[in-house]
C-alpha cells in the first residue's frame, strides 16, 4: 500500500497558480526528494501535504484514507475533523526554522505530544525519548532549552520531536537552510541514518548531492509542475529535459 | 470561530450577570423606598460631605459625627430605625439623592433658593454666608475685594448666594471667582496666597478659624444670612414629615438643645432657629 | 513654620491603613476580574467572524471599482471584531472617572432603578473591572500576535487542538511577553483606586480627604502618597520577580 498518494492537487493564492495538476506517491520506505528552484511550489506541495494549506483541488491519501477527496468537479473536499485528527497521527514535520517550544525543555518538547495527543504512557514515552536523544547525540541536553542550543542540535531535537509521534511518513521541509554551513553535516548524517533504517521520507532540499545520496527517487519541480522524475542517477547525472538541465547546470557551477 | 463566538458570548453574559447584580437587591429596596410599605421603614441613609466640619466629618476612630449626624443619630433612635452615614460627593449630590442610594441631603443644606428643588424640611439653622481672608490681608469689607481672587465650593449655597442677583455687582467686581470641590483645598490655596478670599457658610468659617489658629479672619459684614434645612427627594413628604415630627418631639423635651450644645464651640447655639 | 505631630500622624497612620484595606481590595478584585475578561476582549477583537464572507466570490477578492470595494467590505464585515473595537476605543478614549459615574448613576437615569447600599461597591468593581479589561485586552492582543506562526503550525502537526495549542504553547509565551507592559497598567492600577472617591467608596484616598478637612491640614494627603508609593513599590518587587521567575527561557 502506498504511504502518501497525492492525485491532481491544484492550489491557487489568489489568481497565482501555484500547484498545477500536481500527482505523486510514496511508498513504504520510499526516500523521496523535491528538487527546483524557490518558487517552483515545493514547499506549498509539503505544506498542502501536511495540511497546513488546503488543496483547491485533488485528492490527498495516507494509507488509503482520504484526507481530502476529488468531488465529481475535481474540487478537494476534506474529511471531517476527527478523521483528518487520526490521519494527522501517520505524518511528522520537520521545519526549516525548527519551530521548538521554547518555554519546555528538549525532554518536554519531544515527550509532551504523544503523552498528550498519543495518549501513550508517560515512563514509555520518556524512555523511548533517551533512546531518540542519544541517537540524536544529545543525551546531556534533556533538561537544556532550545535557546541554550545550537541550530543544528535544536534541529536534531525537532527531529526527534517528530520522531517520537511514530509517524509512518516524515516530511522534511529544507530542514538545513536556516543552518551555518558547517551545521548542515550533522543533520544530513541524522537523515541518512534515518533513511537507513527504512523511515518513509519527503524532503525539500536544495542539497543536490544529499538528494542524490539519501533519496531512491527525485521529483523536479519548477513553475506548479514536476517537470522530471525518476531514480536519482537518471534525474541528477542525465536530465532529460531542459529546464532541469538549467536548473542542475546552476547548482553544478 | 465558533469558539471565539462562545468566548464572546461568555463575555458578554458575565457583564451582565454583572450589572445583575446591582439590579438583583433591588426588589428589597423598592421595598424600603414606596411610601406604602415605609412603616416597615428599618433603616434611614443620610447624604452628607464628610469633608464638612462641623456638620459631618470623620473622626479619628474612623467613624463619622458632627451636628447633623448626632440629630441624624437621635432622630434613627426614637423611630427605630438604623442610621446610615453615607458620605457623598457634593458634585453628586442629586443623583445620589434621585437614585434612591441616600434618603435625604442632612449637611448643613441650605434651603434658601432651591425650594422648588427639593422637599425640605422646617429650617434649623441660621447660616450666614462669610467672606474669609487672612489675618494680615489687607482685606476689611467686601467692597476690597475687587479685582481679587474669590474661590468657593461648587455647587455651594455660597455659590449661589454670589450668582444671585443681589450679589450680582459684587461678584463682578472680583477677578475671578474660582470653584472648589472641598473647603479644605479652599484654605489650603489661601494659606499658600493662590486665593485672595473664600465665600464659605459661617459655620464652617468658624470650625476653620478654630482648628487653623489666628491665620485667618472673617470680614465682620456677612455676604448673605440663608437657612440650612434637611432635603428629601422632591414629592417624598412623607419620609419628610416623619422626621420633622421627632425634630419637632426633640426640641419640645429639650434634646435638640442639649446637642446642640456640644457645638458651642463654633457658635452652633446661636445659630440654630428651629422652633424660634 | 511646617512643625509636624507626630502623634497626629500615628492616629492618620492608623485611619489611612484601615482605607488602604479598601483601596487593596479594590486593587486585587479588579485585577482578578479584569485580566480573564480581557482575555476574553481580545479573544472578539481578533475575531476573524464574518457572516456574509461565504457569499465573496473569487472575482471580489482584488476589487478595483469603487462598488467592487464597497461590497468587499460589506462581505468582509466582522460584526464581532467591530463591536469590540468600538467597546474598547469607548473605555480607552474616555475618563475613567466618568465611567464610574456612568456605571453607578446608569441603572437610575437609564432604568429607573434604585440603588441599593451595596451597588457602590460593585459600581467601583464594575467600572475598573472593564475599562482596565480593554486595556488588558490590546496587550494580550499584542502579545499574541507576536507569537512567530511557526508555533502554531508546529503545533497543528503535532495533532494538538486549537484550544491545546492556545493553552499550552501560545498563552505561556505570550503571559511572558506581556509582563512589562502589565507590570505598567499593574501600577497605574493602584493609583487608579483613588478616583474610587468620586463614588464615595472609602478607600484611602476619600478617608485622607476627610481627615484632611477634619485636621484642617495638608498632611494626610501627604502620608496617603506615601502609603500609595509602597504599595506601588511593593507592587514593582512583585512584578519584577515575576518578570525574573519567567526568564527561565527566551
Amino acid at each position: 500500500m502506498k504511504v502518501l498518494e497525492i492525485n491532481h492537487c491544484n492550489k491557487k493564492f489568489g489568481d497565482n497558480e501555484v500547484l498545477k495538476d500536481i500527482s505523486l506517491s510514496v511508498s513504504e520506505g520510499q526516500v523521496v526528494s523535491v528538487i527546483g528552484p524557490s518558487g517552483s511550489g515545493k514547499s506549498t506541495l509539503l505544506r498542502c501535504a501536511t495540511l497546513l494549506e488546503t488543496m483547491d483541488g485533488g485528492d490527498l491519501v495516507y494509507l488509503g484514507e482520504y484526507a481530502a477527496k476529488a468531488d465529481a468537479e475535481g474540487k478537494a473536499v476534506y474529511s471531517d475533523k476527527e478523521s483528518l485528527k487520526n490521519i494527522k497521527k501517520n505524518f511528522g514535520l520537520v521545519f526549516q526554522n525548527f519551530n521548538l517550544f521554547p518555554h519546555y525543555s528538549v525532554m518536554r518538547n519531544i515527550t509532551e505530544p504523544p503523552i498528550l495527543i498519543g495518549k501513550r504512557p508517560k515512563d514509555e514515552v520518556y524512555r523511548e525519548a533517551r533512546v531518540l536523544l542519544e541517537k540524536m547525540g544529545l543525551s546531556d541536553k534533556e533538561d537544556a532549552y532550545p535557546f541554550q542550543l545550537s541550530g543544528g542540535q535544536q534541529q536534531r531535537v525537532s527531529i526527534a520531536r517528530a520522531l517520537a509521534m511514530k509517524p509512518k511518513i516524515l516530511f522534511f521541509d529544507e530542514p538545513t537552510s536556516a543552518l551555518d554551513p558547517e551545521l548542515t553535516g550533522e543533520i544530513l548524517k541524522v537523515i541518512k541514518d534515518l533513511a537507513a533504517e527504512h523511515m518513509t521520507m519527503v524532503i525539500v532540499t536544495h542539497e543536490m548531492a544529499f538528494a542524490r545520496d539519501v533519496s531512491n527517487h527525485i521529483i523536479f519541480m519548477d513553475g506548479g509542475v514536476i517537470i522530471e522524475e525518476g531514480a536519482p542517477q537518471d534525474v541528477i547525472n542525465s536530465p532529460q529535459q531542459e529546464r532541469t538541465k538549467a536548473f542542475l547546470g546552476r547548482f553544478q557551477q | 470561530m465558533k469558539k471565539y463566538l462562545a468566548l464572546f458570548l461568555t463575555m458578554a453574559m458575565s457583564v451582565t450577570m454583572l450589572a445583575g447584580c446591582g439590579g438583583g437587591e433591588q426588589p428589597a429596596q423598592d421595598n424600603v423606598e414606596t411610601p406604602a410599605d415605609s412603616a416597615e421603614r428599618t433603616t434611614f441613609t443620610i447624604g452628607f460631605d464628610a469633608e464638612y466640619p462641623p456638620y459631618g466629618y470623620r473622626t479619628d476612630a474612623g467613624d463619622y459625627e458632627g451636628f447633623d449626624i448626632d440629630l441624624a443619630q437621635e432622630v434613627c433612635n426614637r423611630r427605630g430605625w438604623e442610621l446610615i452615614k453615607q458620605p457623598i460627593d457634593w458634585n453628586t449630590k442629586d443623583m445620589e439623592l434621585n437614585s434612591g442610594s441616600i434618603d435625604c441631603i442632612w449637611n448643613g443644606f441650605t434651603m434658601t433658593g432651591r425650594e422648588d428643588s427639593y422637599t425640605f424640611s422646617e429650617p434649623y439653622v441660621d447660616n450666614s454666608i462669610v467672606f474669609v481672608v487672612l489675618a494680615d490681608s489687607d482685606i476689611q469689607t467686601a467692597a476690597d475685594l475687587a479685582g481679587k481672587v474669590v474661590v468657593t465650593q461648587a455647587d455651594s449655597s455660597a455659590l449661589s448666594a454670589l450668582e444671585s442677583e443681589d450679589n450680582a455687582e459684587l461678584t463682578a467686581s472680583f477677578a475671578t471667582l474660582e470653584q472648589i470641590a472641598d473647603y479644605n483645598s479652599a484654605f489650603m490655596n489661601l494659606e499658600a496666597g493662590v486665593d485672595d478670599a473664600i465665600a464659605v457658610d459661617i459655620g464652617v468659617a468658624q470650625y476653620q478659624l478654630q482648628s487653623r489658629g489666628d491665620k485667618f479672619r472673617m470680614l465682620e459684614e456677612p455676604l448673605s444670612t440663608e437657612q440650612y434645612a434637611i432635603g428629601f427627594k422632591q414629592g417624598n413628604t412623607e419620609l419628610r414629615d416623619q422626621v420633622q415630627e421627632t425634630l419637632d418631639e426633640m426640641l419640645a423635651d429639650g434634646t435638640f438643645d442639649e446637642i446642640v450644645a456640644n457645638y458651642t464651640d463654633y457658635n452652633l447655639d446661636q445659630m440654630v432657629c428651629l422652633g424660634k | 513654620m511646617i512643625g509636624i505631630d507626630f502623634s497626629q500622624v500615628w492616629g492618620i497612620l492608623g485611619q489611612l491603613g484601615e482605607g488602604m484595606g479598601a483601596s487593596v481590595m479594590i486593587f486585587a478584585l479588579t485585577l482578578l476580574f479584569s485580566m480573564p475578561l480581557g482575555l476574553l476582549v481580545a479573544f472578539g477583537r481578533m475575531s476573524k467572524w464574518a457572516p456574509l464572507h461565504f457569499l465573496e466570490k473569487e472575482e471580489t477578492k482584488q476589487p478595483v471599482s469603487l462598488g467592487g470595494r464597497i461590497k468587499a467590505a460589506v462581505l468582509g464585515f466582522k460584526p464581532i471584531q467591530f463591536i469590540v473595537k468600538i467597546f474598547i476605543a469607548i473605555l480607552r478614549g474616555t475618563p475613567l472617572m466618568l465611567q464610574l459615574i456612568v456605571v453607578f448613576y446608569g441603572p437610575y437615569y437609564l432604568f429607573g432603578m434604585q440603588l441599593p447600599r451595596s451597588y457602590r461597591f460593585i459600581a467601583v468593581l464594575i467600572g475598573f473591572s472593564v475599562n482596565y479589561a480593554a486595556y488588558f485586552a490590546e496587550i494580550y492582543r499584542s502579545g499574541i500576535e507576536s507569537i512567530p506562526v511557526g508555533q502554531y503550525e508546529a503545533a497543528a502537526v503535532l495533532g494538538y487542538s486549537k484550544s491545546q495549542t492556545f493553552r499550552r504553547i501560545i498563552f505561556p509565551q505570550m503571559a511572558k511577553r506581556i509582563v512589562p507592559p502589565v507590570t505598567n497598567e499593574v501600577i497605574t492600577l493602584v493609583k487608579d483606586t483613588s478616583l474610587a472617591f468620586v463614588l464615595t467608596y472609602e478607600e484611602m484616598f476619600t478617608i485622607a480627604k476627610q481627615i484632611a478637612a477634619k485636621e484642617a491640614s495638608i498632611l494626610p494627603l501627604f502620608v496617603a502618597g506615601v502609603f500609595y508609593f509602597i504599595f506601588n513599590f511593593v507592587v514593582a518587587f512583585v512584578m519584577e520577580r515575576i518578570e525574573k521567575a519567567m526568564n527561565y527561557y527566551r
